[in-house]
Formats: C-alpha cells, sequence, structure tokens
C-alpha cells in the first residue's frame, strides 16, 4: 500500500465518522424532543367567550350558549327535543367559499351518543352552507342533546386549527391541513327563556 | 487553495440554481387547473363542450324569493350578484355545476347555495345540445369585489384540466345596487321575473 493509497482510506474513514456521528445525533435530538414534547404536551389557551380565536383558516369568536326546544328555524318539532345552541362569529379567511366549519369545534370531554351538530345561519334561520371569504358570518351550532344525559351548565369547545400548504406532502398540491387544538372556550350555557316559547 | 474556492462557488451555484428551480416550478394545482376560455358580456363564449352568454346583471341588497305566495327575504352582509344568462351544452347532455365570481384580489366567491331553489338556477338545469336555456346565477359578493370581478363557469369546481369559461364582467356599477329585488316564478320562456320593489 503506498502512502497515496493510505491517505485516501483515511479520508474515507474520516468521512464516514462524520456522517455517522451527524446522523447518531440527529437520531438522538428527534427522539428526545419526541420525548420531551410527549411528556410535556403543549398547554391548550383558554379564551374568554367574545374573544377573536384565530384558527388559521377561520377567525371564530364563540359569543353565548343556550339551551331550548325550539331550532333557530322556529318550527316546534313534533318530539320534543333537548337542544344546546351556541352563537358564534364565523370570518372566513382563505381564498374562496368553503363549508368546512363542521369540524371546527368539538366539545370537550366528548359526550357519549352526542351527533353532530347541526349549524344554522342566523341571518335565515336555516341551515347554512358555505361562508364567503371577508363576509363574516353569525352562525349557531345546535346539538340535540341524548334524552338520558342532563344538559350541561357550562359547555367547553375545543376548537381546532387549519395550516395552509403551498404544496402538501403526496402531491404538491396546495390546500388547508388540520393542526392541533388552538383554544378552548367555556361558556355559560344560559337556560331557556320561558317566555319565548311557542 | 484555488481549488477549495472553486468547489465553493460550485456548490454555492448549484444551491442557487436549486432554490430558483424549486421557487419557479408550477405547483400540481397551477398544473392541473382548468384551462379558461375568456369572453365579453352579452358575447357567446363556447368551451368545448358547452357555450353561455351573459345577460343583464341585478345588484341588490336583499332578495325576496316569491315562491307560493310566499315570501322569504334574503339578505346579505354584501351585495347580492344575480346574473342572467343562456347556456347550451354542445354535443352531449351535462350540468353545469359550478360558478364562481373571482374578485379583482383574487377571491373566489361560489354560487350562493341561499337561492339553489330559485327557479333557473345554474346548477339545477340539465342542457341539451341545440336547445339554449335560460340560466340564473347568484352570488353573494363584498361591494369591493363587484368592479373588475371574473365571472367562472364550469362543469365541475374540481375537474383537472377542464374548460372554464371567464367572461369579465364590465360595466358593473355600485350605484346600480338596488335596496330589494323580487325574485319570482313565470310561466314564460324565461322561468323566473325579477322586479325591483
Amino acid at each position: 500500500m503506498s502512502a497515496d493509497q493510505r491517505l485516501t482510506l483515511r479520508r474515507r474513514l474520516f468521512a464516514f465518522l462524520i456522517a455517522g456521528v451527524g446522523a447518531a445525533t440527529a437520531a438522538v435530538v428527534s427522539f428526545a424532543m419526541t420525548v420531551y414534547e410527549a411528556a410535556n404536551p403543549k398547554v391548550v389557551p383558554v379564551v374568554a367567550p367574545g374573544q377573536p380565536i384565530d384558527t388559521g383558516r377561520w377567525i371564530i369568536t364563540i359569543h353565548e350558549a343556550r339551551s331550548g326546544s325550539i331550532p333557530p328555524t322556529g318550527t316546534k318539532p313534533l318530539v320534543p327535543k333537548k337542544l344546546l345552541m351556541v352563537e358564534f362569529d364565523l370570518n372566513n379567511r382563505s381564498a374562496s367559499t368553503s363549508n368546512v366549519f363542521l369540524r371546527l369545534f368539538t366539545i370537550d370531554p366528548p359526550v357519549a351518543n352526542l351527533p353532530p351538530p347541526v349549524l344554522y345561519l342566523a341571518r335565515d334561520k336555516w341551515i347554512a352552507s358555505g361562508v364567503n371569504p371577508d363576509m363574516p358570518e353569525r352562525m349557531i351550532a345546535v346539538w340535540e342533546w341524548p334524552s338520558a344525559a342532563p344538559l350541561p351548565q357550562q359547555v367547553r369547545l375545543r376548537i381546532t386549527s387549519q395550516i395552509h400548504k403551498r404544496r402538501d406532502n403526496l402531491y404538491g398540491a396546495p390546500g388547508w391541513f388540520d393542526r392541533d387544538p388552538v383554544a378552548v372556550v367555556a361558556v355559560a350555557v344560559a337556560p331557556e327563556a320561558t317566555g319565548t316559547a311557542q | 487553495m484555488t481549488g477549495a474556492l472553486r468547489g465553493f462557488v460550485a456548490i454555492a451555484f448549484a444551491a442557487a440554481v436549486l432554490y430558483g428551480l424549486q421557487r419557479t416550478t408550477p405547483g400540481y394545482g397551477d398544473i392541473t387547473s382548468p384551462i379558461r376560455v375568456t369572453g365579453k358580456p352579452g358575447q357567446r363564449v363556447e368551451a368545448s363542450a358547452f357555450s353561455i352568454v351573459t345577460g343583464k346583471v341585478h345588484l341588490a341588497r336583499s332578495v325576496t324569493i316569491r315562491s307560493a305566495g310566499r315570501g322569504q327575504a334574503l339578505t346579505t352582509s354584501g351585495v347580492w350578484v344575480l346574473v342572467e344568462g343562456t347556456a347550451e351544452a354542445r354535443s352531449e347532455s351535462l350540468g353545469l355545476t359550478s360558478a364562481q365570481w373571482l374578485g379583482p384580489n383574487g377571491v373566489r366567491y361560489a354560487l350562493s347555495q341561499r337561492l339553489s331553489t330559485a327557479p333557473g338556477i345554474l346548477p339545477a338545469q340539465r342542457l341539451e345540445p341545440g336547445l339554449p336555456k335560460p340560466v340564473l346565477m347568484a352570488f353573494e359578493v363584498p361591494q369591493g369585489q363587484l368592479s373588475g370581478g371574473t365571472l367562472l363557469v364550469a362543469r365541475s369546481a374540481w375537474t383537472p384540466l377542464e374548460e372554464e369559461v371567464g367572461i369579465t364582467m364590465t360595466d358593473i356599477r355600485p350605484d346600480d345596487i338596488r335596496p330589494f329585488l323580487v325574485l319570482a316564478r313565470s310561466e314564460g320562456a324565461v322561468p323566473w321575473t325579477l322586479n325591483a320593489q
């Protein structure tokens, strides 16, 4: 083996060593970060009702919650129902009309046998369709509460977020993607006003 | 020393080229976006599958739908834009399920679902070749997005590489916004009437 060859070998060994140390460090740091994040979950901030919450795609302001037996349409259901209604303002910050606000918030902790809410447009007192960008709307979410469970005094809403990616990881297409919850809102549930019942 | 310098310059150059390529490569959404056929209001605009002519454009703060003797007033935080037109299929029967108002700032306003039961509304119409049919399109648009808007009509909103008609809506003046408009069913050739009340 000549001196030149020995030098090349040493250089290659050195390069392998550097690459190996680098890869090992990256693996250790990544693992440690995962463990740390799992041990210290991010605390979701509690936001007061009436405060606007930026969820990325939407700005939502939860206003009030009330219980009742008549849905926002004003038509009394044939079978008496226990309804939980939450009023909120919604502003679409994306570049197109969207109706993807059904999954924007959930009741926390989850209630057993609770069907998904129906969303009404307060302006029409009718079921809401898409909300346009730059045109904030007052909406009402209505849960039909299971008859076996009592209506709560206070409801905690966990609000999720979405981010926009110019290129997603699968197709490279632009789109909105779900992210972690950004806020929890606790609202007192006002009892049904007996005077307005028809 | 010059060798090391040359290597560094080569790597920096390669990085710059790659960065430029990454920034300028059109995304998947751009590559597969609908192909636009442009036209003017009042002019017959022909895509390969359908053609459309727009007529009168009505602007109003509130639209009342009158059906079966009852009227329901629909208000909006923006302006109602009702576009009358005539659409026709060219080679096979089809429906046009997507119409959008593209504002001057690039925001898209889809057809208002609140008027989806109105007579002659575009997505509910089945178009036949050789039989032009009057169609109505209704949008809710903020006042600032009215002038300079473009009407986009396509068979569906999400089909890649489909043709869409883009009509630049000129002659839209915010002075023409009427406080009320009544949309009623009609038995004539045009299945609706629009009156300011």
